[in-house]
């Protein structure tokens, strides 16, 4: 059984609220929390893309696989070109591999956060087999089963992400996590007006124990997602406040702007910033693309000549 | 004069009463042989019977609201019985009466029921206490009748004593009657009759029937009570608050009368005896009007419904259930509107508006009491026929008046009659009429003369419209479709006697409907079909599909032209079906009041789809309904549609079947990998080896371990390697006999003979060793045999085996033999993925060709797109596993199936991709990122060629119709999104989020305004370009906001123009100062924009200021004009008499220039000069702002976005 610590820590990380994990004290060595507590720390750093800083809280002599995974999926995420991501992708395989052996000591718990670790940076370097494959779909592990939902999600079956959540609904109970997952299946499949989605991340915002600038800013994707533009634009200037330049947010306030939360040239001007900061955010690599692409088909219309303004 | 109309009829012993159910076709009968019955009687069927009582039945009542039945007999007692079926039997029995008991009746208010008897007293008894809480006395011979007042607190009876008594109890509603009585103390017993009267007295004794009375009620609304008795009158009484007298009689029985009623809704009395006869009077004028005969029964009761226009009558050996008039109206349907006969009038009814008026009164056509039976409607001469029954079938011809007037009119003032029992319109000015008795049909003019005799060629009972110049002759046994010019038989169909004829919109098809059946013919009468009904079918309409509606007694129903019917909805009671609409049957009620019955037409659609191949609105049913539940799909198996079917059923057992029947393995396969038991293997392999697909035969065998046929399919096919492994797996298995057929079937001579050795058969290893040339096999064998070569010699030598499995010609291995197409049919196609999706709109939808376009495109795209998934499964059951342990081989297609479920998943449809599917709209597929559509649209709705002005809008729209969440740590973010109507989530509806509104555009357009008042004219030319940029791509969702979107693009060109030609004139004035007649022509066109009051009066002043100032005056003066008519502040007012003054003193031009403005032009917006009317010009197809025609082709200067004159769609219409 996890100590209350540990719970906590897992809600947070749960929630997105990996400020507030990485602002925690490690417990002491010698507890049994020290390296979950370490692993969820390190994590958090990643999942705010602060790879280094995670690399250099991890010890390097570690025997645990999970931290040797996750220091794997750090460098991943902190490679700059190919050869690096390839080289750390290809240490997550051989965890993987490792892991089912029948020799290895690691615990199951570690196991998991192995496949999901590697499951991760798969899914990020756009190998959804190979990552849905890793995770094995009849995982009871709920980590993955989000992963797997998510991957599910993101190559439009959300029928298959229902099955996956349905068949996890037997075994993990009323976990936080599996409402996140149930949640995130209603984001897009859109069921009964984003109903329970909405409600899901309203109560996780009263919830006293923690707070997230990402509720805030998942919740006004959902206003978003409902129609409610201005609400949607107060969480996100909300969310804001409470972290400043969350790219995330920032990425759904552009879009909320697009849809008449602000003044056409206003909403212009902040995509522009917002494209010139964040290059790398899928809106302004997908926008870009779809710059290129009218390009070239609208070049593909012969264009006669202007009719002379005089005659 | 005309028979009973009888309803129903039963025989049994004498029947002595008789009650309605309210509300129920239920009618109770008590017999003189003890039995209470209780029929449906539109049904005609016994629903129950009651049989407690001992000796005849005389009394018998239904509770007005409640499932109760109170009878009363000869045993003295009074019973009360629950009639629902699920528990009837007999709830109390009231003890009390001392003699027979003639009638009871439920109160219609109090727990009361009322009973009189032999025993000289009425009682009232209280059904809840079940105690007697009032015997009345006073009347001193047996007690007929009694009945309770439909309102007031009086009760009248018929005694044997000659008298009728009305009874006042009052009191007895006041009071606590309960305490005190009889049945609460027994110690007062008898001798408490006293208390009771002074709950109710004698109100009035009516004296005046010579004999005893048998009947007695009171009218249901007036003061007037009737009695029948032995006398043979039927009297009827007037009674006040303080008297009551007779006011007449009516004579006319010959025998003791039984009974007389009130008709319940006309002036008419009903009445029957022991002379064998139902008789109805006429209340006003106390004359009889009609007479129905029995031959042998005398009438002991009638019985007289409370609602409907329905009666019973209770004879000497049954009963008989009547009405007194037709029900049905008479009318006709020319196209949306109804004629119709309500009450003696014709009136007309308008489907759409739902209009009802009055047009012609028909009351003194035939007789008062009959209404007309039939009417034909002429629309040339807006004319009508009626027919009636009365004086042996009459008709009238009268035009009705073209506007409804404020009185109506009698047809009586010009109608012209004739006799005759049938007639019809038959032409523009010719109409039939038949004779029945002479048999002769006559055709005759409008001024009812004569024109034309025709003898029919069989018995005739009805005509009816048979098409131009055509009837159709009903006989008892056929109808005959009669040509009137020719005067011969076209054609005759076998049919019962036909009632009722209706055409089909389309008069392409015609229904002739008799009593039980309805034949469903072509015009000719060539093709026919026949369904037949066990209910009395009622009327008929025809659906805008081509499907007959109609009614039966009961329910209504459908009926396909090929004969399929089926139930539509069940009714209350009948109804005149007039015409279908869509979801809505008009009919008339009994009443003959127009009324809709809105209904599903779901299932006859689908059965008409299925019936005509139209997969694209099957499937639209299919998805669009909750078309459902096991009678659609036997009736799919039954018509032979299994495939079909296949796709309504979740059930996997059901799916199994379906799929075995219409031969799809791949469905058949994934079921039976669910269901998973040997028999639906076995099945499924039988299936596929008839289809000759020997991979699923293999599959199933290797699921249900039938090693046997396995190893002899391998050997059919020719499957060598496999074979090998089938041996490998008999060695693990250890059977000998399997290795024997495995060696054999390999061709494995070493192999067969290791089993023969194994198994202890030397001799037959020896042999075949022998036999095949391994000799120093055979030699080891003889040594393992402890033998040698002298032992066997006398074994006759067998020359070489040529036993060999089958060279392999063709490896069929990996082939698979023609089979039934696996059938990718349209569902298949429609259903990829195991959901509905895709957007095939059938083209009926909003009746729009573009629509149909676009689905056709649509059904294109999706079969590109599916090609890919229909790969057969790879053959999964791969035997190539080295080690040959079966166990192991069984285990891999299990982890196969699940494979599939983990990795192996393909992506399936994205959500733009559903966007794009769902709209031809050019904002929805931007929106989705299909930009190349987007443009195709746009170049084939607006000839839009130039779309460089329009990439930040497709960006824009793009960029807000997406946004990602981060739902998990490390994760790349979710793509959402955005929809239209969040509330919808059905793949083949969803449409991504409006990113521009029609309101913010207008908005925009306003800033527009200001900037031309603020005489910022550039920066309003760019805004008024980024609105017409944005009405590009803006939703639409009603025809109200489409004709604002049409106002908005106008508004915006004009001013776009305007600010154009003013901006040239200002380069022009800055560039070329001399050129004052461009200058003016530029100022005087800008005059000519439609622009809004202010912003003209702009331009009006600057014309009037440059004008005047190059000596025009007399333009100046007609601007000035112009600006008076817009009524602008008083100093301008005044400046503007000025220049009108001026003008006048000065009426004429220094400059001549280009400007009629008598003549109407538009302005070409390249040259800016005027185009008059009439003279050629060329559009832009956006815009649709004017170009001189040698722009045709060239890009569009006010916008740049178009292309001069091309064709273009329009705005498709999305909602």
């Amino acid at each position: 059984m996890d100590s209350s610590d540990l719970y906590h820590t897992q809600q947070q990380f749960t929630l997105a609220a990996y400020q507030a994990i990485i602002q925690q004290p490690l417990p002491d060595e010698s507890s049994s929390d020290y390296t979950p507590s370490l692993l969820y720390k390190a994590r958090s750093y990643i999942a705010l893309n602060k790879p280094q800083s995670a690399l250099e809280i991890i010890p390097t002599d570690s025997d645990n696989v999970a931290l040797k995974a996750v220091s794997s999926l750090a460098r991943f995420m902190a490679a700059s070109d190919s050869t690096e991501s390839e080289a750390a992708l290809e240490e997550l395989r051989d965890l993987a591999v490792e892991i089912e052996g029948d020799d290895a000591e690691a615990s199951e718990k570690d196991k998991s956060l192995v496949r999901v670790l590697a499951g991760t940076a798969f899914a990020r370097a756009g190998e959804v087999e190979e990552a849905l494959e890793t995770l094995g779909s009849e995982t009871e592990d709920l980590e993955a089963v989000a992963l797997i939902v998510q991957i599910y999600l993101s190559i439009s079956r959300p029928d298959l992400a229902k099955k996956q959540f349905d068949r996890s609904k037997r075994w993990a109970e009323d976990d936080l996590l599996l409402q996140l997952i149930e949640s995130t299946i209603g984001l897009v499949t859109g069921k009964d007006n984003y109903a329970n989605s909405s409600s899901f991340y309203t109560e996780q915002i009263g919830n006293p124990s923690l707070s997230s600038s990402h509720l805030l800013t998942a919740r006004g994707v959902i206003r978003v997602l409902r129609g409610e533009i201005q609400e949607a634009k107060s969480d996100l200037d909300e969310s804001l406040q409470q972290s400043k330049e969350d790219e995330e947010t920032e990425a759904a306030l552009v879009v909320a702007a697009g849809l008449g939360a602000l003044k056409k040239a206003d909403a212009e001007e902040l995509w522009s910033k917002f494209a010139a900061k964040h290059p790398l955010h899928p809106l302004v690599q997908d926008s870009n693309q779809k710059a290129e692409m009218f390009d070239q088909y609208a070049s593909a219309f012969i264009q006669p000549a202007v009719a002379a303004t005089s005659a | 004069m005309s028979v009973m109309l009888t309803k129903f009829e039963s025989k049994s012993n004498r029947v002595k009463g008789l009650a309605f159910h309210p509300t129920q076709p239920l009618l109770a009968a008590a017999l003189h042989n003890g039995s209470v019955q209780l029929w449906n009687y539109r049904m005609g069927v016994l629903v129950d019977r009651f049989e407690e009582h001992e000796g005849p039945v005389r009394a018998v009542a239904i509770h007005p609201s409640r499932a109760l039945l109170c009878t009363g007999g000869d045993d003295y007692k009074i019973k009360v019985w629950d009639i629902r079926p699920q528990n009837r039997r007999c709830l109390f029995t009231l003890h009390g009466h001392l003699d027979y008991v003639r009638t009871v009746q439920f109160h219609h208010e109090m727990p009361w029921i009322l009973s009189c008897s032999d025993d000289q007293t009425i009682r009232i008894w209280n059904s809840t206490s079940r105690q007697c809480i009032a015997v009345l006395t006073g009347h001193s011979h047996y007690i007929m009748s009694a009945q309770f007042h439909p309102k007031e607190d009086l009760i009248v009876s018929a005694s044997m004593d000659q008298t009728v008594r009305v009874w006042d109890i009052s009191g007895l509603r006041k009071g606590s009657p309960n305490q005190g009585g009889p049945g609460g103390s027994n110690a007062h017993g008898q001798g408490a009759f006293e208390t009771f009267d002074t709950f109710s007295t004698v109100k009035h004794v009516l004296e005046g029937h010579d004999r005893g009375v048998n009947w007695a009620m009171f009218h249901p609304t007036l003061p007037l009570i009737i009695s029948a008795g032995d006398d043979r009158v039927i009297k009827i009484w007037r009674m006040s608050e303080t008297k009551a007298w007779e006011v007449d009689s009516c004579r006319g029985h010959f025998n003791n009368v039984s009974t007389a009623l009130f008709h319940p809704k006309h002036e008419l009395i009903v009445s029957c005896g022991e002379d064998k006869t139902v008789r109805v009077w006429d209340l006003a004028k106390r004359t009889a009007i009609q007479t129905f005969r029995r031959e042998q029964d005398r009438f002991w009761v009638l019985a007289a419904h409370p609602t409907l226009n329905l009666f019973a009558a209770g004879h000497d050996s049954g009963l008989i259930v009547f009405k007194l008039e037709r029900e049905r109206p008479a009318f006709s349907v020319f196209q949306d509107t109804l004629y119709y006969v309500r009450d003696k009038y014709v009136r007309s009814y308008d489907f759409n508006t739902g209009a009802d008026m009055g047009l012609l009164s028909v009351r003194k056509f035939g007789s008062p009491y009959v209404p007309p039976r039939t009417l034909s409607f002429n629309p040339a001469e807006r004319a009508v026929i009626l027919t009636i029954n009365s004086e042996n079938g009459l008709y009238e011809l009268t035009n009705l008046p073209q506007q409804s007037q404020g009185e109506v009119k009698d047809s009586s003032a010009d109608g012209k009659k004739g006799s005759g029992q049938s007639a019809i319109f038959v032409a523009r000015n010719r109409f039939a009429v038949l004779n029945k008795t002479a048999q002769l049909i006559e055709v005759r003019d409008l001024s009812n003369t004569v024109v034309k005799s025709i003898k029919p060629p069989v018995q005739t009972n009805e005509i009816f419209y048979g098409g131009t110049a055509c009837l159709i002759l009903s006989s008892p046994t056929a109808v005959v479709l009669y040509d009137i010019q020719q005067q011969k038989t076209i054609a005759e169909i076998s049919s019962p006697p036909v009632k009722y004829v209706v055409w089909s919109n389309d008069s392409a098809l015609v229904a002739l409907m008799s009593k039980h059946t309805i034949t469903i013919a072509n015009k000719t009468f060539s093709q026919h079909s026949l369904v037949h009904e066990t209910i009395r079918i009622k009327s008929g309409a025809w659906d805008d599909a081509g499907v007959f509606i109609y009614s039966t007694l009961n329910h209504v129903k459908y009926c396909l032209a090929q004969g399929d019917h089926g139930v539509i909805c069940t009714l209350d009671n009948p109804v005149y079906l007039t015409r279908v609409k869509g979801k809505t049957v008009h009919c008339l009620d009994r009443s003959a009041r127009p009324r809709t019955i809105t209904f599903d037409p779901t299932e006859y659609r689908f059965k008409l789809a299925l019936l005509k191949n139209n997969y694209e609105e099957m499937l639209y049913i299919i998805k669009t309904s909750t078309l459902l539940g096991q009678s659609i799909i036997a009736y799919l198996q039954q018509k032979g549609f299994p495939e079909i079917a296949l796709h309504f059923v979740q059930d996997t057992n059901t799916r199994f079947e379906l799929a075995i029947e219409c031969g799809n393995l791949d469905v058949a396969m994934e079921t039976a990998k669910a269901i998973n038991r040997s028999d639906c293997w076995e099945r499924l392999a039988q299936q596929a080896l008839k289809q000759g697909n020997h991979k699923v035969v293999e599959k199933a065998f290797q699921q249900t371990k039938n090693f046997d046929k396995l190893s002899f399919l391998y050997l059919a096919t020719g499957s060598k390697d496999k074979l090998s492994k089938m041996q490998k797996i008999a060695d693990a298995r250890g059977d000998p006999m399997s290795r024997f057929h495995n060696a054999l079937y390999a061709g494995d001579v070493e192999g067969r003979i290791s089993v023969l050795r194994d198994v202890g058969l030397y001799p037959l290893a020896y042999l075949t060793a022998k036999t095949n040339g391994l000799e120093d096999v055979a030699a080891e064998i003889l040594e393992a045999a402890g033998l040698t070569e002298a032992d066997v010699d006398d074994i006759p030598s067998f020359g070489t085996s040529t036993l060999n499995p089958p060279p392999v010609i063709t490896p069929t291995t990996d082939l698979l033999w023609p089979s039934v197409s696996t059938g990718e049919n349209f569902f298949d196609r429609a259903l990829v993925n195991g959901q509905l999706e895709g957007g095939v709109e059938p083209a009926y939808v909003n009746g729009d060709a573009a629509a149909a376009v676009n689905s056709a495109l649509d059904a294109w795209a999706k079969e590109e797109e599916v090609h890919d998934d229909l790969d057969p499964e790879e053959g999964g059951w791969e035997l190539d596993a080295d080690g040959g342990e079966f166990q192991d081989a069984v285990e891999a297609p299990v982890a196969d199936a699940e494979e599939e479920l983990g990795a192996g998943a393909t992506p399936g449809p994205n959500e733009t991709e559903l966007w794009v599917r769902n709209s031809s709209l050019a904002v929805d597929h931007a929106a989705a990122g299909s930009f190349e559509t987007a443009m195709q649209l746009l170049s084939r709705q607006f000839g839009v060629i130039n779309f460089v002005p329009l990439k930040p809008l497709f960006l824009t729209i793009y960029r807000s119709s997406h946004t990602y969440i981060t739902t998990y740590a490390s994760l790349p973010p979710l793509k959402l999104h955005i929809r239209r109507n969040p509330s919808e989530t059905s793949p083949s509806r969803v449409l991504p989020v409006g990113v521009r509104s029609l309101a913010s555009i207008r908005s925009e357009l306003t800033e527009g305004y200001r900037f031309v008042s603020g005489n910022k004219l550039a920066e309003a030319k760019n805004t008024f370009r980024s609105v017409l940029e944005s009405l590009l791509l803006v939703v639409l969702s009603s025809d109200e906001e489409a004709k604002q979107w049409r106002e908005t693009v106008t508004a915006a060109r004009e001013y776009l123009l305007g600010v154009s030609i003013e901006l040239e004139r200002r380069r022009v004035a800055e560039s070329e100062p001399d050129n004052l007649t461009r200058q003016l022509e530029l100022a005087a066109y800008f005059t000519q924009c439609a622009l809004q009051p202010p912003h003209l009066q702009i331009a009006l002043r600057s014309a009037i200021t440059a004008f005047a100032r190059a000596n025009n005056q007399a333009h100046a003066a007609r601007f000035a004009k112009r600006l008076l008519e817009l009524k602008p502040d008083p100093k301008i007012v005044a400046q503007a008499r000025q220049r009108i003054a001026a003008g006048d003193r000065n009426p004429r031009n220094a400059i001549e220039i280009s400007y009629d403005e008598f003549t109407p032009f538009e302005i070409c917006a390249a040259t800016y000069t005027p185009i008059y009317k009439g003279s050629p010009s060329v559009h832009c197809p956006y815009t649709d702002a004017a170009y001189l025609p040698q722009f045709k082709g060239s890009l569009d200067p006010l916008v740049e976005l178009t292309e001069i004159g091309a064709s273009a769609s329009g705005l498709p219409a999305a909602w």
